[in-house]
């Protein structure tokens, strides 16, 4: 079937209106000045050099990886075994997990910002570890969708029936047969919660902000400062999502095509 | 001496009674068939002996070990499921070894163990192979291989076959059944198809609503089914009720039960001494491959025939048959 030509057209259209801030953007980061000329005057590194230079970029950087990694790796560790168990073994519970997770899309982050800090400011316990059990709640949905999926994907029920019955634990037949057959689809809700999370920013500001700066946070300051550095810094943060995705992307190809 | 035994199980499901207190024995290397409709509580039963289910009430002995309350990896049962259950993140060698080193055997014997019952089950060349690279028959040979590569004490059948087309199904019922009885293995095999039940079994139990409906050899469940269930769900008996069977044959009046079951090849072209005589309209005739099937009208009463096919078929143009039948193929149903 042949598609008309103005298929392409409006598909070329949407395509420029997505590209054309991010390519601005990306050559405003390598711009020496850009004011008054259709094209930058100049190219330089400079820019990503002084950024590179920064200890405080590289410090916020390393934080947000914590932040994001420990929430992540939390909520994996945690929820993948509780999710595997209510599907299998108590699927009366699976409700009560739902309505948590349309909970999570309720609450408005300003609303759940101020709500924490009221509730936890004077307990006396660090924000940041508030933050990352926020984070915990909020990237429950994908966890809980991927895990899910996966489970049910590879009839997890009559496979651990199976690996029973030929002797194993349940928790052997966990580790043995399960998650080695759900790992590519829980990497992927991983990592799809790393990015998410690598980029939020309302939370973060609001409940711990300047003394715990990470790349957004970082990013919003210097925003004011240099138009350049904060355009390195979003091609960047571009660049290692757009490998996230990537990675993503191809892990989710393989689990369909034949070895 | 029997090899299982199943006492009183019952079990029930939110109110809904799946087994009312069955009772079961097995000798050691038969090779016995649960039969019935989809929802007797076949597959229940089955998963019971195997632990997936905790019965509400009853006893279970295998070996002369109560096995009870024991967990389905300490049964020492094997079981094949419908849906296989094959690991896909393992090769058919390693599914193969799974149980065997769950059973935490050394190297040299899990791998002697399972090169054995590779060739057992003709799987020779595809031990590398991962499973969703096999056909549906290949696959349902590694999952037979997989349980019985630990030796289990009875292996269990959960409908193997019945996703699987019917030539490869007829060719897995025979090698199953000859594979069975070179292990000497006690088995129990779930099914809604009669033909297989009567295939490969020494013994079939015939199920209805969580009760047994009857058991008995192959042939002592086709030659004499106890009850209208039996009869109306083994073949294609005709079921009739007594005024039904005054009426077709015309004269008799001492039939006392209140159904009747007589196969459709009972009937004879030849005249048989002291036995009944019909003469039926031909209401259709059809072609079923081997046997040719009538079906007739003789005083209001509507009954199927069938014959073994000729190739001079010249039924079409006849419009009456007359036929015979010996008076003990009147079965009474209870």
């Amino acid at each position: 079937m042949k598609k008309p030509f103005y298929h392409y057209i409006t598909i070329g259209i949407v395509l420029l209106y997505l590209l054309i801030p991010l390519l601005g953007t990306f050559q405003y980061s390598f711009a020496t000045s850009w004011h008054k000329t259709i094209l930058p005057e100049g190219f330089t590194i400079k820019w990503y050099v002084e950024l590179f230079g920064d200890l405080r970029f590289l410090k916020s950087l390393g934080r947000s990886l914590v932040m994001s990694l420990g929430a992540t790796i939390l909520t994996l560790v945690i929820m993948v075994p509780a999710i595997f168990s209510i599907v299998l073994y108590a699927p009366k519970l699976e409700k009560m997990i739902q309505s948590l997770i349309v909970m999570t899309y309720a609450m408005p982050g300003i609303i759940l910002a101020v709500g924490l800090i009221r509730a936890y400011s004077t307990s006396g316990i660090s924000m940041v570890l508030i933050t990352i059990g926020a984070y915990f709640v909020g990237i429950l949905p994908y966890m809980y969708q991927g895990t899910r999926n996966s489970l049910r994907n590879i009839n997890a029920e009559s496979l651990m029936e199976a690996a029973e019955i030929l002797g194993a634990s349940r928790y052997t037949a966990f580790q043995k047969v399960i998650v080695p057959n759900i790992i590519s689809g829980i990497l992927v809700s991983s990592l799809l919660s790393f990015s998410i999370l690598f980029g939020e920013f309302v939370l973060i500001n609001l409940l711990v902000g300047g003394h715990f700066e990470t790349v957004q946070i970082y990013l919003f300051q210097k925003l004011s400062q240099s138009g350049h550095i904060a355009s390195a810094i979003v091609v960047c943060y571009f660049l290692l999502i757009s490998i996230l995705s990537a990675i993503m992307i191809k892990m989710t190809r393989k689990k369909k095509e034949p070895v | 001496m029997s090899f299982l035994t199943i006492e009183n199980i019952k079990k029930s499901f939110d109110n809904e009674t799946v087994l009312h207190s069955l009772n079961l024995s097995i000798k050691e290397g038969e090779f016995i068939t649960l039969l019935g409709p989809s929802g007797c509580g076949k597959s229940t039963l089955l998963r019971t002996i195997a632990g997936l289910i905790h019965q509400d009430e009853g006893k279970i002995h295998i070996d002369g070990k109560d096995v009870t309350e024991v967990k389905p990896k300490d049964r020492q049962v094997g079981m094949v499921f419908q849906s296989y259950a094959l690991f896909p993140n393992m090769t058919v060698q390693e599914n193969i070894e799974f149980g065997l080193k769950m059973k935490k055997l050394d190297k040299e014997t899990v791998k002697q163990n399972a090169a054995k019952i590779v060739e057992l089950v003709e799987l020779t060349g595809k031990e590398k192979s991962y499973p969703r690279e096999l056909s549906g028959g290949q696959q349902q040979r590694v999952a037979l291989a997989r349980s019985l590569v630990t030796r289990p004490k009875v292996l269990l059948l959960d409908e193997p076959l019945s996703a699987l087309d019917a030539q490869i199904r007829k060719n897995l019922q025979k090698q199953l059944r000859s594979i069975q009885q070179e292990l000497n293995m006690t088995t129990i095999l779930v099914t809604h198809d009669q033909e297989e039940a009567m295939a490969v079994s020494d013994y079939v139990y015939i199920m209805n609503k969580g009760q047994i409906a009857q058991s008995g050899t192959p042939h002592e469940i086709y030659t004499r089914p106890v009850n209208e269930f039996v009869a109306r769900f083994i073949g294609n008996y005709n079921v009739l009720t007594r005024e039904e069977v005054s009426n077709l044959f015309k004269g008799e009046k001492n039939f006392k039960n209140k159904m009747y079951a007589i196969r459709p090849e009972a009937f004879s072209e030849d005249r048989i001494l002291d036995g009944y005589e019909i003469s039926g309209k031909i209401q259709k005739t059809s072609m079923l491959g081997n046997i040719t099937r009538f079906e007739l009208e003789a005083n209001h009463v509507s009954f199927i025939a069938d014959r073994l096919h000729k190739i001079d078929e010249d039924a079409q143009k006849q419009e009456t048959k007359t036929l015979y039948l010996n008076r003990k193929d009147v079965i009474p149903l209870s």
